[in-house]
């Protein structure tokens, strides 16, 4: 399924997601909001996010294959190396490169704004790490 | 980026609501204007759950 250029993808799309970006944008500092932009045959969301005193710069790309591949999100800002980051900042999120079976991620039930809340939370345990060197949180087994 | 560090209170405090929301699925509240850390609930409302980050079941 072509995310853009399937009709399965295109109701996807306006059913599913871009309400849910409108939602989530509703009441949002404009700085805040998320803005949806072409690139290719991927969609690219871009926002920012503040865990605690710092703003971080996001962006979270929805492939051609997408809800079927998980969204991939990476942090534009400059960060520490650190546990769960990948190549390009690109947050471990759902495993991705694993198997469908092994992913966390379910098209069925998340949207892209689970990407952007899975974000936060990878953020403020990042803010944690910065200052005591350990991840809060366990890997998921 | 000039990192700004949580002080000892804001650290614990979002320690605690992020090992709630992963042991116990307390949801994490957010301010809707700019993100920033609220607090945490038992539950949300349907309405609110945009807002909150309920369960994102990441690896991690």
């Amino acid at each position: 399924m072509g995310l853009l250029d399937s009709e399965v993808g295109k109701r996807r799309l306006l059913t599913v997601e871009i309400p849910i970006i409108e939602r989530y944008n509703e009441g949002r500092d404009a700085a805040f909001k998320v803005r949806v932009i072409r690139q290719g045959a991927s969609l690219v969301l871009r926002y920012s996010l503040k865990p605690g005193h710092n703003v971080y710069q996001l962006e979270t790309r929805l492939v051609s294959s997408y809800p079927t591949v998980p969204p991939e999100t990476r942090v534009l800002t400059p960060l520490k190396h650190c546990p769960h980051l990948l190549e390009g900042q690109t947050l471990c999120l759902w495993r991705q490169g694993s198997t469908r079976a092994t992913s966390r991620w379910d098209p069925s039930r998340f949207t892209c704004v689970f990407a952007v809340q899975a974000a936060w939370r990878w953020l403020a345990c990042y803010e944690i790490w910065h200052e005591t060197g350990e991840w809060p949180l366990p890997e998921a087994k | 980026m000039d990192f700004r560090p949580l002080n000892d209170t804001e650290r614990r405090q979002l320690i605690g609501a992020l090992r709630g929301n992963a042991e116990s699925d307390r949801a994490i509240l957010l301010d809707r204007r700019d993100t920033s850390f609220l607090g945490t609930a038992e539950e949300v409302t349907d309405d609110e759950v945009i807002f909150a980050i309920k369960s994102v079941p990441c690896h991690y």
